[in-house]
């Protein structure tokens, strides 16, 4: 794996997930019910976790992964309907372009602020893993 | 003979990432798609071995994806491509009749020998 390639593959889709994320929560200020934003604030931002995590910048993922969740337990109710929702999701964008532009001049992307990992609350506890099998456990991962 | 290989991801990030992952160790990536539904016209006009399937994709989820490639062909070998927290998906993907799953952030090794493993599957 050629770390600047992955690198470089990283800035430019982060960059355009967050793009659209910022419209589609210009979307959902307008209606805090529009499934389609609010599902594909949730694709972008599964996927920005992915990448993060491939590339060894847990602070992304973490980040991303906390939003996740937040944004699948909305969805699961049909729309944001706590009054501090949506000024939760512009931080969270806020964080997020924070850290994408840091990956872009230092190669690390830094914590998230502890105010904003509190409001969003802890991931979601894991579940057990599906029943599998033993696979090799290679010493190096890809993330 | 190479295993032929259909790679599906909404993150072309991930689509290269699995490519360069299998493509050293024997597998021929014939193609790759984007979204749910052009993964399923894909499979049909292709017909790979294998495909790998992200579960959360725009215009049609993995799941539903799967479903509807097994309608085409009840043979197809599918792995599944999860994250953390996707347990529960992953599940109901095997349930839909997926043969397999590999989970991100990948590990190589775990990943081509899942897609073995998935490859040696009667259909």
């Amino acid at each position: 794996m050629d770390p600047v390639k992955y690198r470089n593959l990283f800035l430019e889709e982060a960059t355009e997930h967050l793009g659209e994320i910022g419209r589609a929560l210009l979307e959902l200020e307008k209606d805090p019910r529009a499934g389609e934003a609010l599902d594909l604030v949730f694709r972008l931002v599964h996927s920005i976790k992915g990448m993060g995590a491939s590339l060894g910048y847990d602070a992304v993922s973490d980040l991303a992964h906390r939003l996740e969740d937040r944004l699948g337990r909305w969805r699961a109710r049909g729309g944001i309907d706590e009054p501090g929702g949506l000024p939760l999701l512009f931080r969270c964008l806020e964080g997020l372009e924070r850290m994408v532009a840091a990956v872009r001049e230092t190669g690390a992307a830094p914590p998230p602020e502890p105010e904003l990992v509190a409001a969003l609350g802890g991931p979601a506890a894991a579940e057990p893993a599906p029943a599998k099998k033993a696979q090799p456990q290679p010493a190096r991962e890809l993330g | 003979m190479a295993v032929r290989v259909l790679v599906a991801d909404d993150a072309r990030f991930m689509r290269q990432l699995i490519r360069e992952i299998i493509e050293p160790e024997g597998f021929e990536v014939v193609g790759e798609a984007a979204d749910g539904r052009s993964v399923v016209e894909e499979f049909a006009r292709l017909q790979p071995d294998i495909v790998t399937m992200d579960i959360v994709m725009p215009k049609r989820s993995g799941i539903d994806a799967v479903r509807e490639i097994l309608a085409l062909d009840p043979g197809a070998r599918i792995a599944m491509v999860s994250a953390l927290g996707q347990e529960a998906l992953v599940m109901e993907a095997l349930q839909a009749g997926a043969s397999d799953y590999i989970v991100k952030p990948f590990k190589p090794e775990a990943v081509v020998a899942t897609l073995r493993k998935v490859a040696e599957k009667e259909r």
